[in-house]
């Protein structure tokens, strides 16, 4: 049988293009995932045989016609895929996928970061994960407690600030770790400041910048679009098991701080997981004990970075100062000032 | 001995060709990380190859990923050189030392 395959390249505002890599995924029942930027195609003939697409850092949408594996042409939309992310100047990729997926990833030269319920796995090309523990490792504390806090601060807050201190008071160390993406309002430049002026008078603690390893867009992608009540429970899961499995033990960490959740209903979920996936007794790592503190509340409202931004819209000032430590008003008022 | 200038790639993930990806790294080293599909047999002969190559170039401090789909060794060759000339961005190429 004669055949011609060729591939080609494009990107998300081919809108044509695009729906027809929508229509060829649905075909084979997978989703089409949102936000690819690039996308990769096999055709023979006219016929869509193979797909695969790139946002950021992330390889998604990768599929094959089922009458047509075996072949290897994924291994050809993989090489198209990494030359796209190679001329992007991105070089280190991500992958998601289902478990059954892994050894065909493994030959483009993919490693398990960590499989799931066996439903969903995550994968990268680099060694940056074992980078990022042995770093990790070297600020190692002893004790019997050893307590964690993830945050975004977006921006710090009293809240914050009381959060860290209750965890600082329970904990012989406190390990707190800064979300790294630059996705928020507040840069990771300005979060991380703020965060280290406003507990610069606690001792037992570390400020750590976060990685693609924890609530990341490659980690947990939907993280940052909550607010369209987006999020994928699945990635949730896998960010809390690579926490569990791959930070905590690095650092020896015992226990996980959160603040109660009475608004949002994406974090309040997220916080629900924390405590399935670090507390399940049996896993590959020690379990974690999940410590809910609640939230410091203010004329009857709890403390959030959301309201912050809200009143700094309307430049209230006056209201902010009850709900931000001076550090944090400091740095709104000169942000105010600029503009 | 040299330094590559940036990190740089060659190559495919197809049968019979080998991808390369290569890094500048702080240690003076060739660090080698081969994963190959006929690992078994010719593993070690590889590895051998792609230092020696590099050592032609008298380069050190690089780090050498190779994932190997069973390609021939002056492909392996080929594409390496390739990665090399990419990450120093040379513009002449001597010809007689390749």
């Amino acid at each position: 049988m004669e055949s011609s395959i060729s591939f080609s390249e494009f990107d998300f505002t081919n809108k044509r293009r695009v729906k027809r890599v929508e229509s060829f995924l649905n075909s084979i029942g997978l989703d089409f995932p949102s936000s690819i930027e690039y996308f990769v195609i096999a055709k023979d003939g006219d016929k869509l045989i193979a797909c695969g697409g790139l946002d950021g850092r992330v390889l998604k949408g990768i599929a094959v016609a089922p009458q047509r594996r075996g072949e290897g042409l994924i291994l050809s939309v993989m090489t198209h895929l990494i030359n796209i992310a190679y001329s992007k100047g991105v070089k280190d990729l991500f992958i998601f996928s289902t478990p059954n997926n892994i050894e065909l990833f493994e030959n483009c030269g993919f490693k398990l970061i960590e499989n799931c319920d066996n439903k969903i796995i995550l994968m990268e090309n680099s060694d940056k994960l074992k980078l990022y523990k042995e770093r990790l490792a070297l600020h190692r504390k002893d004790g019997n407690t050893i307590g964690s806090i993830v945050m975004n601060a977006n921006p710090f807050t009293l809240g914050h600030q009381y959060l860290a201190q209750e965890a600082a008071k329970r904990s012989d160390w406190l390990h707190l770790f800064v979300v790294k993406e630059d996705l928020s309002e507040f840069r990771f430049k300005d979060r991380i400041k703020l965060i280290r002026q406003g507990v610069s008078h606690i001792e037992n603690i570390t400020v750590h910048e976060g990685s693609d390893y924890i609530i990341s867009s490659a980690t947990f992608p939907t993280y940052f679009i909550k607010d369209k009540g987006e999020v994928n429970e699945l990635h949730a899961k896998l960010d809390l098991s690579v926490f569990r499995n791959h930070l905590a033990p690095a650092l020896g960490i015992s226990h996980r701080f959160v603040g109660t959740e009475p608004y949002c209903v994406v974090t309040n979920n997220y916080n629900k997981n924390m405590k399935k996936i670090l507390e399940n007794p049996d896993g590959k790592s020690n379990p974690i004990e999940v410590v809910e503190i609640k939230r410091v509340e203010q004329d009857g409202k709890a403390i959030s970075a959301s309201r912050v931004r809200e009143l700094l819209k309307r430049g209230d000032f006056k209201e902010l100062e009850k709900i931000v430590p001076h550090t944090t008003l400091e740095f709104l008022k000169n942000m105010q000032g600029k503009q | 001995m040299n330094k590559i200038k940036k990190s740089a790639y060659a190559g495919t993930l197809e049968s019979s060709d080998a991808f390369v990806q290569i890094e500048p790294i702080e240690e003076d080293e060739i660090r080698v990380e081969l994963t190959s599909s006929v690992e078994e047999m010719y593993g070690d002969d590889i590895r051998e190859l792609i230092k020696s190559v590099i050592k032609e170039l008298s380069i050190s401090y690089i780090s050498v990923k190779v994932q190997d789909k069973g390609a021939l060794d002056y492909v392996i060759k080929a594409r390496l050189q390739a990665a090399i000339l990419r990450a120093n961005e040379d513009e002449k190429i001597n010809w007689d030392k390749l």
